[in-house]
Formats: structure tokens, sequence, C-alpha cells
């Protein structure tokens, strides 16, 4: 079942002159509980990717269809919406907010929401992503592989159908690197979360049911892994 | 995000920039400041004023007429001038004691207690109490003393005077309670009694009534009823035309206390010129920090967008923070403002100002209280948070139209 589908998409940056096509004519279907590693040299247009399908910016033409209804069919305060619940996003710095600890930045997105903190599943993810016993530090007092594994808090917090990272082991040790990304699998394979990650690292990659490299803002390959 | 988090998160962002922060809300803290202080010494110097004229200062007509005016004519007077809530007059008379080799001086009001009422005496019996409407009717020989007759009669400040008699014209009084009436030194004493004792121990029977005092209703036209109770009193005593102004006399502190009143209004104005451009300079402060602050935390912008944050939450986030930060600046200012006031009200007092000279209308010899009025400080709390929400507008839509995107590539 495809859960996204992403049909023509083209991002042109600025206007005349000074125009600069990001992404240009992407389409691919993506399958309900996939990993798709997503790899390209910088200024490929993954970031621009990556935003488009999580709803944080929206395309020069074409679509991103989740579950088969167009995201850019809503109106900025419904696309605010739809990140909040359907989509979670991570960032290779992490980009937790400061003065919020790691409870209130994990819980960041369902306040926004208005919603009840879901107790249970807060604990459980605390538990899961090894940061019990840090509830209450703020971001620089932890170590940047603790950081990540605070912002996949937070992006994991809301149950999304799509999780979307956008270099999530770049600042890290290979260390942190395999321990990150073996959290973003587990997640993946037991809540049957759609992953795509976009990455430099072969090893992540490698890890991948499906690897598409982007050139130029184009599709240039399309594997399927065994 | 309820209101609350909002804003226990905008106190935190404001306490990571401590310094800056408050360096920020110094121009509204002095604005503000400047302004409670100022309010609080002209409330206490009015409140001062008043207090020493009596609670119904304004609504007070004082009577006199060159043709003596008894019991009667005032029930006359009332009846055809409905305006007046009542009307009454004393019975005085006058006394001297001889304490060893001092002479006191007694200045004897017969006064009915509703007279003590409207006169606002009752209000400054500071020990004891007031005599009783039957104390009055029985004639019973008990007095109310001014604070000096204590010293004057019981050689000292501090003696217990009530439940003491003290002895006129060879006759004993019981003192009942003692009067702050601002008099001083022990040569003249106030004395209040009973009406009906006074005519009967110290008048010889009289009936003529000194002070007349009528006070009017809630609304009533002073200066309208001061020209009907002349013409009245012409017509009731058959008094000529062309005496009549210079036999009968009313007249009120009304305009007194209105002139008081215009002028403390126009200091007020001044005042509030004064604090407003501060309060200017102060909020620009605000903005201008603002907009730096969003400048610092277009990162942390352009994740909130992509958390789900709306621009009309953005807007919000920075709307909380320079509010909350104007009013901590209101805060400190009215605390300082106060402490300010109280300050100069205690170096006043230092150097021998009292509410006396401070007002140069003599009275009572009070220090001067500046008046912490609940009024105010909503005002000053809420200037603050106005300020916040006028000058942080303009930053907090500014980080609001900001595109997520660009925001999240900000280095």
């Amino acid at each position: 079942m495809n859960i996204l589908s992403i049909e023509h998409l083209t991002r042109v940056y600025g206007t005349g002159e000074t125009a600069v096509t990001a992404l240009d004519d992407v389409s691919f279907t993506v399958e309900a509980g996939e990993f798709i590693a997503i790899i390209g040299s910088s200024g490929s247009g993954k970031s621009t990717l990556m935003h488009l399908m999580g709803g944080v910016d929206r395309p020069t033409s074409g679509t991103v269809k989740l579950q088969g209804q167009d995201i850019f069919a809503r109106s900025d305060e419904q696309l605010a919406v739809f990140r909040r619940r359907e989509v979670g996003l991570i960032y290779q710095f992490y980009n937790l907010i400061p003065v919020l600890d790691v409870v209130e930045n994990m819980t960041l997105p369902v306040l926004m929401d208005g919603r009840a903190v879901n107790e249970q599943r807060l604990s459980a993810l605390v538990r899961a992503l090894g940061l019990s016993g840090r509830e209450h530090c703020l971001p620089n007092q932890l170590s940047g592989g603790q950081q990540q594994r605070v912002a996949i808090g937070r992006a994991l917090m809301n149950a999304p159908s799509v999780v979307l990272a956008d270099e999530p082991t770049g600042n890290l040790d290979s260390k942190n690197s395999a321990e990150i990304m073996g959290l973003l699998r587990a997640s993946n394979k037991r809540f049957k979360q759609t992953l795509i990650v976009i990455t430099h690292d072969e090893d992540v990659a490698l890890m991948a049911d499906r690897v598409i490299s982007i050139e130029d803002g184009r599709i240039v390959r399309d594997e399927r892994r065994a | 995000m309820t209101m609350a988090d909002l804003c226990r998160e905008a106190f935190r962002s404001l306490e990571a920039n401590k310094g800056r922060s408050l360096l920020t809300i110094l121009g509204i803290v002095i604005g503000i400041a400047a302004v409670i202080a100022m309010t609080s010494l002209i409330g206490g110097v009015r409140n001062g004023l008043i207090s020493g004229m009596g609670l119904n200062a304004a609504r007070i007509i004082y009577i006199g007429s060159g043709y003596p005016l008894d019991d009667d004519d005032l029930k006359d007077l009332e009846r055809v001038i409905p305006d007046y809530e009542g009307i009454e007059g004393t019975i005085d008379g006058y006394a001297q004691v001889r304490i060893g080799d001092k002479t006191i001086n007694c200045g004897i009001t017969g006064a009915t207690p509703s007279f003590l009422e409207m006169t606002g005496a009752s209000t400054k019996i500071a020990e004891g109490r007031a005599y009783t409407q039957g104390e009055s009717e029985s004639n019973s020989r008990v007095a109310l003393i001014g604070r000096n007759g204590v010293e004057a009669f019981f050689g000292s400040p501090g003696a217990e005077a009530v439940g003491q008699s003290i002895r006129l014209n060879d006759k004993n009084y019981t003192v009942l309670g003692i009067v702050d009436d601002g008099m001083a030194g022990t040569e003249y004493c106030n004395v209040y009694m009973p009406k009906s004792t006074v005519q009967r121990d110290f008048a010889q029977g009289r009936d003529g009534l000194s002070g007349i005092v009528g006070l009017t209703r809630e609304g009533a036209d002073i200066e309208s009823v001061q020209a009907e109770t002349i013409a009245q009193i012409g017509k009731l005593k058959n008094i000529p035309d062309e005496e009549l102004e210079t036999m009968v006399s009313a007249w009120s502190m009304k305009s007194s206390i209105d002139q008081l009143d215009t002028f403390m209004m126009s200091f007020q104005l001044i005042m509030g010129a004064v604090a407003g451009i501060s309060l200017l300079v102060g909020g620009i402060g605000i903005m201008n920090m603002m907009l730096t602050n969003v400048t610092e935390r277009i990162r942390e912008i352009g994740v909130r967008r992509a958390l789900g944050a709306r621009g009309r939450d953005i807007t919000m986030q920075f709307l909380t923070e320079s509010a909350a930060l104007c009013v901590t600046g209101g805060i400190i200012g009215t605390i300082a403002g106060y402490l300010v006031a109280w300050g100069l009200a205690f170096a006043a007092g230092a150097f021998g100002l009292d509410m006396g000279t401070v007002t140069g209308m003599g009275g009572s010899a009070a220090a001067l209280t500046p008046a912490i009025e609940p009024t105010a400080i909503a005002l000053a709390v809420g200037i603050s948070i106005l300020i916040g929400l006028v000058f942080g507008y303009y930053p907090a839509r500014r980080a609001a139209k900001l595109d997520p995107v660009e925001c999240l590539r900000y280095q």
C-alpha cells in the first residue's frame, strides 16, 4: 500500500535570472513501513525534497499525497496541523529549543496541538531512548548523541505515520551513529513506521530497504535492496 | 499551548538573557516608578487634606447669620430647601481653667452627635468614644478633648485621660474621648460637649446657634444651595435686601476642593506626559531587543514552524515574551515607585515638612503618607502589558512571517 506518492514535484527558488531549480520533476511512491535512504551530494535537492514531503515548504508545481490526499491542498493552518500530527522531523543539528528541558522538548508538538501528553508513551520513549534520569536536563547539558535522541523522541511523540530525518547522524561519531540508526530502525520495524533518511553515510544507506539517489534535483537511481 | 506554558517559556527565554533583559526594561521601570511615586504622593497630599477637612467636606455648607438663628429656624430651612440632608448648629461656650501656675483657655463646642458625624469630628476620635444620643439628650456632663488637652489637663501627653474628669467652672466633666484636632500647645484646648449641656452650663440658657453647618444631599449643586440658603434666611428673619449680603453668609469648601483637584489634575497631566515620554523610549528599547531576539532565534523559529507551529503561534510566543518583559518592568517600577514615594515622604518629615506646611493650609500636623491605590497598581501593570503588546507586535509579526525553510537554512 502506498502511503506517500510524490508526483512531478518541482521546486524553484527565486525568480528570473537568479532562479534555481532545486527539485526538478521528481516522482516516486513510498510504501507504508518502508525504510528509504535518499543519497546525493550537497546541493542536490535532498533537503528541499524532505521539506516538501514534511509539508514545511510548498512546491512550485507537483503534489505530495499522503494516503491519497494532496497535502498542499490544505491551507497554511491545516498544513501546520498536518506537520504536528502526521510527520516527525529529525535534523542533523538536533534543533532542540535551548530553554526547554528534555521532556518539554519532546512534548512540544503535542502541546502545540493543545492535547494532553500521553504520559505512558512519554515514559516508554524516554526509557527506549536511554534518556532516563535526564528528563529535566537542558539541551546544553547533554552530549550530541543524547540531544539527537531527544530530537528522535520529539519526532516520535505524536506517533507519526512518516518519519523524515535529514542527516540524523551527520554530526555524530560512528558509535553514536550506529545507536541512533538502530533506534530509528527499531521504531520503523516495530510500529511499521515509514522512515525516510537523507544521508551521506554509506553505512546508513546500507541499512535501508531502498536507496534513492538524487543529483541536480532529479532522481538518477532508485534501487530496492533484497 | 496553554497561556501558562507560553508564559513559562517566555520567562525562561528572558532569564537566558538576564543582563540584557534587565537593561532593556530600565526605561519601563523608570517610567512606571515616576508615575507611581508621583500619583501616590499626590494622592497622599489629597487624602491628607480631605481627611483634615472631614469626609463630607465637599458637601458641607457653613452658614453664618448676623440675625441669630435657633433650632426651629434650622428646621424651617431644612423644610424649604430639600437639597439639605440635615442642618445642625452648635452652641459655643468658653471657660478658663487654672492648673498650678498654668492657664488653659477652653473653647467649648456644644454639638449633637450628628453634628460630630457630619463635620467628620467623630472620625478623628483617636481614643475612647463619642457621646451617645442618650447622653446628649440627658445633658450629661461628658466631654471630648483635643489631643493637646491631655498634656494641659493631666500633665503629660501620654497620661491616661479617658475616664478621668476635667473641672470647668467648678463642675466635673468625664472625658469620653480624645480628638486628634491638630492643635498644639497647652494654652488653648478644644472641648466638645453635648449641645444642651453647654446651653445649660456655659451659655446661660441662650439658644442662639454659633457654628451652623448644613450637609447637602449627594450630587446637589452646592452653589445654588448656598444662594438659596441666604435668600431663605432673609425671608425667615425678614432681613431687608440691602442688609442680606453683609449679615448672612453661606460658604463651602467645594470651590477650594475643586481648585485643588484642578491643580492636581494639571500636575498629573504634566507627570503623565513625562512618564509617557519615558515609556515611549522604554517601548522602543523593548522593540529593539525583541528584533534582536528574533534574529538570534531564527533557527528556533524555523524548527517550531517545522514542528507544526502556525504563524500566529509564533506571534503569540514573541508577544508573550515582550509582554512578560514589560510586566516585569512594571512590577519592579511599581515597587521602586512606592519606595521612592516613602523615601520622599520620610525625607520631607525629617526636614520638618508635614501636611500642614506641604499644603499651606495649616490644620493637621500628620506626616505625609503616600497613598497606595490598587487602581494605580492595576493601571501600571496594564500600561506595561499594553507597551509590551504594542512594541512587541512588529517584531512578533516579523518572526511569524519568516519563511520556515529559510529559517532552517540560517546558520
